[in-house]
């Protein structure tokens, strides 16, 4: 399947929903960019359902909360009500904002670095004398979720069972479910989770101790310190905004240097080029391919008119690789380019709340992988199936030298 | 060399001062402060490459 042909730009429409285009977005994007910045969904001309792809035009909708509004449920994931902050619009959504950016703030995300390094290196223990790994299911999906646990101070033994809720409510029974039967299933899957950390929350109100959620507790913002439901919502968006968005982008980042050893050499050699690196795999891979909006108000663009309550799809992935902003080199993977703007992690007042932690877990996982493990490959005949929306990769078998075990 | 901050656009991607830790800094929500009024010679080369490393575009450089 080519993933060209995912744009029809006769009739102006396209459907980023397809794991072909997941596989390889680059042509879908510029054949979007360049015939149709405006599209439509597939199947839904007309109807209301737009998809914005220059990075300009992308960039603008971020900044314009009061056009392209987050006020929407769009998909109705087993939360109690709309969800701090990322279905709150401004100016209420700054107070909480306010109150919520200096728990997770970059100076307190940098004191987790050696509790991040020591849980990156413990997974790592777990398979690296073996030679062989399912990357996806072995280091990139329990990773985030090992971290969230350290961090938040909770056992270690509840893993399996995060792990089964968030798929739960992300995608229940793998996604092949009836929708009555799947919202069933997202709810109850909420409800645990909400119970949960409403027993976490009343422990450590008895209990307090040096973990995020307890901090979460006694920062005080504007002489408030974060309600009850806020921290809620917060815990509750950790799970499903803050796992499998570092799965699928240590998942793109792995594949991607399997394929390319000349990039992961400098990584290996200088683990400080992290930065850069993880920057241009953000950008290049674009993980979180697109985020929604709804329409506030009436507003035309290249042409194409939108009312509101209209749906907009902002197409991060290709505004990361459009060429008006990134230049003639857009489409290759090079560090050192001059500016590198990307909105991976959105952009405008949602920009995304876990930014600093997740920098910092890819960076601490990359640079250990590849001290631990500098030489993989994809295993001989192996082929990657990359999720829509999210691109996470479901099997990502890597052959690598096996060494011994440090922890 | 002086740098202007535009306080209502910047959300606190944090690129500025990690690029250069010399001339910015985050304040306690992750937003950027500026940490000189004039950025020494030496320093410049990393403040110019921070200030259009910002997706906001909330700095510029003033002269
Ligand atoms: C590489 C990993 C990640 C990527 C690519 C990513 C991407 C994004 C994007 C694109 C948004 C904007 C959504 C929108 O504007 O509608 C966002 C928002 C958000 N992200 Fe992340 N994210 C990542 C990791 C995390 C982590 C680790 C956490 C939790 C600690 C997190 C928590 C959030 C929250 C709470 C929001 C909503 C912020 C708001 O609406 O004000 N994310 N993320
Ligand atoms: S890079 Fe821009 S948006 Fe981010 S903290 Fe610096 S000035 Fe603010």
């Amino acid at each position: 399947m080519d993933p060209r042909d995912a744009v029809n730009a006769e009739t102006g429409e396209a459907n980023p929903y397809l794991p072909w285009v997941a596989a390889d977005p680059q042509p879908f994007y510029e054949r979007l960019r360049a015939e149709c910045p405006v599209s439509s969904m597939e199947g839904m001309a007309g109807l209301g359902a737009h998809i914005i792809s220059r990075y300009e035009d992308v960039r603008w909708a971020l900044r314009n909360p009061q056009i392209f509004s987050s006020d929407i449920v769009a998909v109705d994931i087993g939360q109690d009500r709309p969800l701090i902050p990322l279905q709150i619009d401004p100016p209420q959504h700054a107070t909480y904002r306010r109150v919520i950016d200096p728990t997770v703030g970059p100076r307190e995300i940098a004191g987790l670095e050696p509790e991040v390094r020591r849980v990156v290196n413990e997974v790592v223990d777990r398979f690296v004398e073996r030679g062989t790994v399912d990357a996806h299911a072995e280091f990139t999906v329990p990773l985030p979720c090992t971290v969230f646990l350290q961090v938040t101070g909770l056992p270690i033994e509840d893993l399996s069972m995060f792990l089964e809720w968030k798929d739960e409510i992300i995608r229940p029974g793998g996604g092949m479910l009836e929708p009555e039967e799947a919202t069933a299933r997202r709810h109850a899957a909420g409800r645990q989770l909400y119970d949960y950390f409403e027993g976490v929350l009343a422990d450590r109100r008895r209990r307090q101790g040096e973990d995020l959620i307890s901090r979460f507790l006694t920062t005080e913002t504007d002489g408030r310190t974060m309600s009850h439901e806020e921290m809620l919502d917060i815990l509750f968006l950790f799970i499903l905004a803050g796992l499998d968005t570092v799965t699928s982008t240590l998942d793109c980042s792995l594949a991607y240097l399997a394929q390319h050893p000349e990039h992961r050499r400098r990584l290996v050699e200088d683990p400080s080029s992290a930065d850069p690196i993880v920057e241009e795999l953000l950008r290049r891979e674009t993980p979180v391919m697109q985020i929604i909006r709804v329409v506030a108000e009436p507003v035309e663009l290249h042409g194409v008119s939108m009312s509101p309550g209209d749906t907009v799809i902002l197409m991060l992935g290709s505004a990361n690789t459009d060429p008006d902003e990134f230049g003639p080199t857009a489409a290759e993977f090079d560090p050192d380019r001059e500016a590198n703007r990307h909105l991976a992690f959105g952009g405008g007042p949602h920009r995304c709340l876990g930014s600093h932690l997740a920098r910092l877990e890819l960076q601490v996982a990359l640079q250990e992988w590849h001290r631990r493990i500098p030489d993989y490959e994809l295993a001989p005949g192996a082929e990657l199936a990359y999720s829509p929306g999210i691109r996470e990769i479901e099997h990502l078998p890597l052959v690598f030298t096996a060494s011994a075990p440090v922890g | 060399m002086r740098i202007r901050l535009d306080d209502d656009a910047c959300v606190g991607h944090g690129r500025c001062y990690v690029l250069d830790p010399s001339t910015f800094g985050p304040d306690d929500l992750g937003h950027c402060e500026l940490l000189v009024a004039e950025v020494p010679a030496a320093d410049q080369d990393r403040a110019r490459r921070a200030v259009a490393a910002c997706p906001e575009g909330a700095l510029s450089i003033e002269d």
